[in-house]
């Protein structure tokens, strides 16, 4: 016979890894949006703004 | 030319000193509900300027000015265009907005324009908006996000909107969102970065919709802080700053180049009520000025066929406009 506190640490250990893997599947299969890795921002010249194109 | 102001705050102080440095103006009336605000403004000002209490426009004005509180100034903008008279105005608030696009009729009647919201968000972002537009095909998508406030009025109206319904344009209906919502990240120009964005009383979409026919989604956020959002449903909780000294604004425009899928990204660091007033002042001086004909009727400054000389204008004073490259 187990005892409860058995029972009771198997269930957060079981609560916990279910947790992991959806975090794990989301991680790899989420397709949320992803932050600027390069690049960055850049002052609009006058003159560009001069010639900006218009469609 | 004659200029009547009304409001002499933190943005209006500084569009009365913008338009005093033009030649064309040959006197500015400046009109606040404070005695003390409006004789120190006039008073700064030198010989072109009177202040007054009277919220008479005077058929000699051939400009009106608003930067009131929100809430005040559609009663103003009223009346100056029953006097047959231009007027510009900043407000930010969405049921002011949607009251001063609805007397459209009534300024196309009168031929003269009324411009709405010409300000730092609206109005410098409906313009960059705008020259996003002019580089693309077609355009389908506008997201506009700020942070930071002018003066004090302005801090009141940004705590308000936090706790306000949003108004979202999605697939070609309005969409009612909660205020405080939608958390987004958005990068503003440095140095202040990234910050969480969310929705709010932001009347950006009612200005941009009309003028950018086609486009499905047009969404405005405001940055906010976990304090902001837990206390935008209580009163302000201590006296607003006399002025927020950092803002910035963030304009995405999202469409199709050929058949190329293009995003552009605009934005400006600056002091908001400084921008505001520039942004204000430009724009009035730029209606004054007989080549660029202003059209009648009410609108945002994304509707002004004569914009990228406005904007040009607005550069000139001042304002370092920025795009993002990267992925």
């Amino acid at each position: 016979m187990e005892s409860g506190v058995v029972i009771f640490m198997r269930r957060i250990l079981i609560a916990i890894m279910a947790g992991l893997l959806v975090a794990l599947v989301i991680r790899v299969r989420g397709r949320g949006g992803v932050p600027p890795q390069i690049g960055g921002w850049r002052k609009l010249k006058d003159d560009e703004l001069r010639n900006w194109p218009v469609n | 030319m004659r200029v009547v102001l009304f409001g002499a705050g933190a943005t209006g102080a500084r569009i009365a000193r913008i338009l005093n440095s033009d030649e064309r103006i040959t006197s500015i009336r400046v009109t606040d509900s404070s005695a003390a605000r409006r004789v120190e403004v006039a008073s700064s000002l030198g010989l072109k300027a009177t202040s007054s209490n009277s919220s008479d426009i005077g058929k000699a004005t051939d400009l009106v000015v608003v930067a009131t509180p929100m809430g005040s100034q559609i009663g103003l903008a009223r009346k100056a265009i029953q006097a047959g008279t231009p007027v510009v105005t900043t407000t930010c608030e969405t049921t002011e907005v949607q009251a001063l696009l609805s007397i459209r009729e009534e300024a196309q009647f009168q031929n003269v324009p009324l411009i709405v919201s010409a300000g730092f968000m609206p109005g410098l972002t409906c313009l960059l908006a705008r020259l996003g537009a002019d580089k693309l095909s077609y355009v389908d998508e506008i997201h506009v996000a700020k942070f930071g406030t002018g003066g004090p009025a302005c801090a009141r109206q940004h705590h308000k909107a936090l706790s306000s319904s949003a108004i979202d344009w999605r697939d070609g209906r309005w969409v009612r969102r909660i205020g405080g919502s939608g958390r987004e990240l958005c990068w503003f120009p440095e140095p202040v970065g990234g910050l969480d964005c969310y929705r709010g009383g932001l009347p950006d979409a009612l200005l941009l919709v009309p003028e950018f026919s086609g486009v499905c989604r047009v969404t405005a956020r405001m940055a906010a802080t976990r304090r902001d959002r837990f206390t935008a449903f209580l009163p302000m909780l201590r006296r607003p700053h006399p002025e927020g000294l950092v803002g910035a604004i963030r304009v995405e425009v999202r469409g199709w180049k050929g058949t190329e899928r293009r995003v552009l990204m605009f934005g400006v660091q600056c002091c908001p009520a400084e921008v505001t007033a520039i942004v204000a002042a430009s724009t009035a001086l730029h209606i004054l000025d007989a080549d660029n004909e202003v059209e009648a009727g009410a609108r945002g400054l994304a509707g002004i066929r004569s914009h990228r000389r406005l904007l040009l204008s607005i550069v000139g004073r001042g304002v370092w406009l920025e795009c993002f490259e990267g992925a």
